[in-house]
């Protein structure tokens, strides 16, 4: 401010008095400042740019302030239980899958004859549902349909007999 | 002779030299002649074959728009998976004909008709004819019926099928012959092998004559799809009149087994090898050694026309059978009983779970009147 006098000061003014932007030039100016601003931003790493915003919250919660040695430990506590339950909960698929299909050939009529073998094979059975055609339904709804027409015929007569 | 002149003989030469060309000129024109008949020959035979294809083209298309209408689509559940086949509807009030493969062992059926789909019931399924008989509660379009026994070899048919996921397809064919044993084994009775293109999809399909009339169902296929089976109507229809009088199908059974005579007699090698006690065959005096002449009204000339002769025998019914026993030809009126192979009972669907259930659950032994 040295440099320049009041009355260099003025001079300039004076200078500048009469220039003036051109038209569209508050029209857009918004837009412009911002896409800047935003330029000027994305110019730093992403990461720094999460820890400056996750700073600014903090700060903004006074956590500090909170923060405390017991409320550490509950919450590390509470996440490790989440966890766990989430990975003892998820279903045994193999086991279903092998199991399932000697079921479908045991026929709903069997289960008095299979009543007098041995008994691991009676549980074995009675534990397993007959399935019906709305279950099969179901179950095959994803599978592809069966387009039938057989390469053989299905009636044949063993001897000339009637 | 006296030798000719020089001017006599130029005159001779040019003669001969003239007459050697106008020959020449009409043994050409005559080859042209020919030729051109010959083409036009050519010409009219091809104009011809022409309008023959022209006409079988339209004929077929003719009887795909008629029949069309009145074949549908079937969807049903088994226990491996859901299938896809082809019927058609016989009746105005919404009974259809399929395949045994297609309606026989499944459940859940579904019927594609008219752009709309309908739920179905099993009415009756015969493994011995390789049919199935469904039903939908609607009034419904039908195909006449006509008959196989006047196919003949080279017969031109037609097939309308749903092959795979696509639409309505038409199949044209012929006759390729008469059947009573495919890959070593009998039929019940003879099947129509057609030289007509099918894919999966079509077991169920109607076999039409070039009338539009209904003379077999498509079953099962040969090699490479470009052949297959169908059951002749008759069969499908014997069935379907079992079951409107009986609710059941009933094949009758006599008790008889038949092998090849050393001899012919009478014109039949049909010679009874076996009665089987307490059947029919037995207690009617038929002896074993008796040739066999007819059953019914077929005629019979060798073993394999027992197929034929017993397939329309019913349960219950007396069936007059013809026999030569030495020198004595003798008639002797038997009442058939249910085939052995007949041992399930009738299925009659059940409106709320849509799925075939017997209507008796007794024993077979009953059935015969």
């Amino acid at each position: 401010m040295d440099e320049f006098n009041d009355s260099e000061i003025a001079r300039l003014l004076r200078l500048k008095r009469y220039e003036q932007p051109p038209p569209a030039y508050f029209e857009n100016f918004l837009h412009e400042f911002q896409r800047r601003q935003r330029n000027e931003l994305l110019r730093q790493p992403l990461w720094r740019i999460c820890l400056e915003r996750a700073h600014a919250f903090m700060l903004r919660l006074d956590v500090p302030s909170l923060a405390s040695y017991p409320a550490a430990v509950t919450a590390v506590l509470v996440c490790g239980a989440i966890i766990s339950l989430k990975i003892y909960q998820q279903p045994e698929t193999p086991h279903v899958a092998l199991q399932s299909p000697p079921a479908l050939s045991a026929p709903a009529s069997a289960e008095g004859e299979w009543s007098l073998a041995s008994p691991v094979a009676a549980q074995f059975l009675r534990t397993q549902p007959v399935r019906s055609f709305h279950e099969s339904a179901q179950t095959h709804r994803a599978a592809p349909p069966r387009y039938v027409l057989d390469s053989v015929p299905v009636s044949y007569e063993p001897t000339f007999r009637f | 002779m006296s030798p000719l002149s020089d001017s006599k003989r130029r005159v001779l030469v040019l003669a001969l030299i003239f007459c050697s060309g106008g020959g020449l000129l009409f043994a050409q024109e005559q080859s042209a002649t020919a030729n051109k008949d010959q083409a036009k020959e050519t010409f009219l035979r091809a104009v011809a074959q022409s309008e023959a294809a022209t006409g079988i083209s339209q004929c077929v298309k003719e009887i795909f728009a008629r029949a069309a209408k009145a074949v549908v689509k079937i969807h049903g559940v088994d226990e491996h998976s859901e299938i896809c086949g082809t019927g058609f509807f016989v009746d105005p009030a919404g009974t259809l004909y399929t395949a045994y493969t297609v309606g026989g062992e499944a459940g859940n059926f579904t019927i594609e008709f008219g752009g709309k789909k309908y739920p179905a019931r099993q009415l009756l399924a015969d493994i011995r004819s390789g049919t199935a008989i469904l039903k939908i509660d609607q009034a419904t379009p039908t195909l006449p019926i006509g008959k196989s026994e006047e196919l003949e070899v080279a017969t031109p048919v037609v097939a309308v099928g749903y092959p795979l996921d696509l639409p309505e397809t038409p199949n044209f064919g012929m006759v390729a012959g008469f059947d009573r044993k495919y890959l070593g084994r009998y039929f019940s009775t003879t099947h129509l092998r057609l030289n007509l293109p099918t894919q999966r999809g079509e077991a169920g399909a109607p076999l039409l004559n070039m009338k539009g009339e209904v003379v077999g169902i498509v079953v099962s296929s040969l090699e490479n799809n470009s052949s297959c089976y169908a059951v002749p109507i008759e069969a499908a229809e014997k069935i379907r009149s079992d079951f409107v009088r009986f609710g059941e199908a009933r094949h009758g059974w006599v008790g008889i087994n038949v092998s090849e005579a050393a001899q012919p007699v009478e014109g039949s090698r049909a010679e009874m090898t076996q009665i089987m006690d307490e059947t029919p065959a037995a207690r009617s005096g038929i002896k074993s050694g008796d040739i066999l002449l007819q059953v019914g009204r077929k005629k019979v000339t060798q073993p394999e026309d027992v197929l034929d002769a017993s397939f329309f025998i019913t349960a219950g019914e007396t069936v007059p059978i013809t026999v030569m026993r030495g020198n004595q030809k003798l008639t002797f009126h038997v009442q058939a009983t249910l085939h052995p192979a007949s041992r399930t009972g009738p299925l009659v669907a059940s409106p709320g779970t849509n799925q075939a259930i017997p209507l008796s659950l007794g024993s077979e032994v009953p059935r015969t009147p």
